[in-house]
């Protein structure tokens, strides 16, 4: 539910109760004070009676002007007071029932007792109130609708800044490392939610520009102890003595240095995409990207008896000559390393994709998992550290192409959509 | 030919220094920016090989020198940094080539042989090695005067042994020769069999001698002996 909605809700809830308290209080109070100026003016006719009798001793002529009665009757006894009451009873006027305000006295004149009984409509103050009550709902519905209208139509223009702020919030991406741009909106809610808004990312980025530092700078000081390493081991080649003896273990030295400066490479080559440290604005003909890649890899794929089929149409691409073949040189690469002997790795290449799909011994893999770092399949032997799909994926992110894969017929199909 | 190597890792330094050595070049070995400075304006080298981190400052500005004092000497970049900005700027500032750390010994002897070679085209162009003869310029490959066939492969191949001759050379070091850093398909060594194989097959067809050696299955040294 929008928090209009539901502000509107109680609002509306809320406005109707005072209206209707304060319409019953109204009332009330209305009703009190038409009556008593109906007991006032009932209670002149009765000064008026009183001083004609006391003046002439006889009671005076029943003069029955519009809305007003007044009767005698005789009564054996005379009871001091006044009283003042409401009842229904027939209008002369108008021969229906109406409420009828009374003012009863007992009075004496020539030794006989009676009893005046003055009695006036009260149907003016019920017309009134009637009227009040009118006014009183059409008042409740006439700003329920213009509240309702004032909401529609400003709340939109309210709220604005805060829509505002969400889109720009979605869009952001702490990779791309642009800061949070958020407009003043000079409301100061939103002005806060803002400025709470920025300052966040502004920590996240310098968090995030810290750990990525830090992974490229670790990687960077690998890069001078693996060189020690590497020149020493082939320093100590050089005697025959220590190769003699130790030729195992140079070569598991060796092997593992080389392992180490491969995934140091694959690492900083990440973390350098990530940086955008490539420009994106070179032309590319990526299918010939793709046939010097496989010319190169021509031998290898000989010696695995692995049978290539390509269906390639031209394709000019805008990106970066080293990220593309990146991209070619890690897919082919995964298709040959994870062949079988025999196998076959079809290449197609349209306007749009580039899918490269082989054979393999292993079964389908996670789709989820497949562009992961360090993730490979348990099942297999060959010697990849897992990091060439995420590397093709940070590409791809970059580049705004897609990567997926698909497993179908016996086929690990890998397709960049361009 | 004199080479000057300016790294301030020590033990990397000596490394180098001790191969380089052993491939009958002079070497001198500065791990300061100021040292550093104060050989190249003093001597003239045949190449530098240049470490770019170095304590005093930074070998992007000890380039720009060298460069604005119009020294001819062949450098060649050694940087941990495989950052492609450093790269261009290195080689705008007129660097002649960029190697990343870590790389195999043989292949900055062979980028340092290139460079030495490149310098000097105007002179002898040939590489002897008793009854072999490599023209770097023509690219071509005689026996006894006799000019043998050789594929790319194997040219590369015979250019690599002859400037590290003496020394042994590991399959991974001949791989990332031939087929670059990118190509890290373990699968690659076994070609290396077969193109030694092969290369070897033709030198001893046209009467060479028997120079390339399997040393203990990790390698091959190419000698007399």
């Amino acid at each position: 539910m929008k928090l209009f909605s539901r502000y509107n809700r109680i609002n509306i809830a809320a406005s109707i109760i005072v209206f209707v308290v304060g319409s019953v209080a109204f009332y009330v109070v209305l009703r009190a004070v038409l009556l008593k100026q109906l007991d006032a003016s009932l209670r002149t006719e009765q000064t008026e009676i009183i001083s004609y009798v006391q003046m002439h001793n006889k009671l005076p002529e029943v003069v029955n002007a519009y809305n007003q009665q007044i009767t005698y009757v005789v009564t054996n006894k005379l009871q001091p007071g006044t009283i003042y009451y409401s009842e229904k009873a027939t209008d002369p006027d108008s021969n229906e029932m109406e409420w009828m305000r009374k003012l009863a006295f007992d009075i004496k004149v020539a030794d006989k007792n009676y009893r005046a009984t003055i009695t006036k409509s009260q149907v003016e103050t019920e017309d009134l109130l009637q009227l009040v009550i009118i006014v009183g709902a059409g008042m409740i519905a006439l700003i329920l609708l213009a509240g309702y209208v004032i909401n529609r139509m400003v709340i939109k223009r309210l709220w604005k800044p805060f829509y505002k702020t969400v889109e720009e919030v979605e869009q952001y991406q702490l990779a791309k490392q642009q800061a949070l741009q958020l407009p003043v909106s000079g409301v100061s809610e939103f002005d806060l939610l803002n400025h709470r808004l920025i300052s966040m990312t502004d920590r996240a980025q310098q968090d995030y520009q810290v750990v990525k530092e830090f992974s490229a700078n670790a990687a960077h000081e690998m890069q001078t102890p693996l060189a020690v390493i590497r020149t020493h081991i082939e320093a100590l080649m050089q005697d025959e003595n220590v190769l003699q003896h130790h030729d195992k273990s140079i070569q598991t030295i060796g092997q593992s240095v080389n392992r180490l400066t491969r995934l140091n490479h694959d690492l900083l080559l990440l973390a350098r995409i990530e940086n955008g440290q490539f420009p994106l604005q070179e032309k590319i003909d990526l299918d010939k990207i793709i046939l010097q890649k496989t010319d190169e890899l021509a031998e290898l794929l000989a010696s695995k008896r692995i049978t290539l089929q390509m269906q390639l149409t031209p394709v000019y691409i805008s990106c970066n000559a080293h990220l593309a073949e990146v991209i070619v040189n890690n897919l082919l690469n995964n298709a040959i390393r994870y062949n079988k002997d025999g196998g076959i790795i079809k290449i197609e290449l349209t306007s749009h994709q580039l899918t490269i799909s082989n054979t393999s011994l292993l079964p389908a893999l996670e789709k989820e998992k497949v562009s992961q770092r360090f993730y490979r399949h348990p099942d297999t032997k060959a010697d990849g550290n897992g990091l060439g799909l995420s590397i093709v994926k940070q590409v791809c992110a970059v580049t705004g192409y897609t990567l997926q894969y698909d497993y179908h017929q016996g086929l690990h199909i890998f397709s960049i959509t361009l | 030919m004199k080479v000057l190597i300016i790294e301030d890792e020590p033990s990397l330094n000596k490394a180098m220094v001790d191969y380089l050595h052993h491939q009958q070049y002079l070497c001198e070995s500065v791990s300061t920016f100021h040292d550093a400075l104060e050989k190249t304006e003093i001597y003239q080298y045949d190449c530098i090989v240049l470490d770019l981190m170095l304590p005093g400052g930074s070998g992007l500005e000890l380039l720009r020198q060298l460069k604005a004092n119009q020294k001819s000497e062949g450098v060649i970049i050694i940087s941990a940094r495989n950052e492609l900005d450093d790269k261009l700027t290195g080689l705008q500032l007129g660097a002649d080539d960029y190697l990343t750390k870590p790389f195999h010994l043989p292949e900055l002897s062979a980028r340092i042989a290139a460079i030495i070679r490149r310098k000097n085209l105007q002179g002898n162009t040939v590489i002897r090695f008793e009854e072999l003869e490599v023209d770097v310029q023509a690219k071509t490959v005689k026996v006894q005067g006799t000019e043998i066939s050789l594929t790319r492969k194997e040219y590369e191949l015979l250019l690599y042994f002859l400037v590290n001759k003496n020394r042994v050379l590991s399959k991974d070091a001949i791989a990332s020769h031939l087929w670059g850093d990118d190509a890290d398909l373990a699968e690659n060594l076994d070609f290396i069999y077969t193109h030694v194989k092969n290369l070897r097959k033709k030198l001893l067809q046209y009467g060479a001698g028997d120079y390339i050696h399997s040393i203990y299955g990790m390698g091959y040294k190419f000698s007399i002996k």
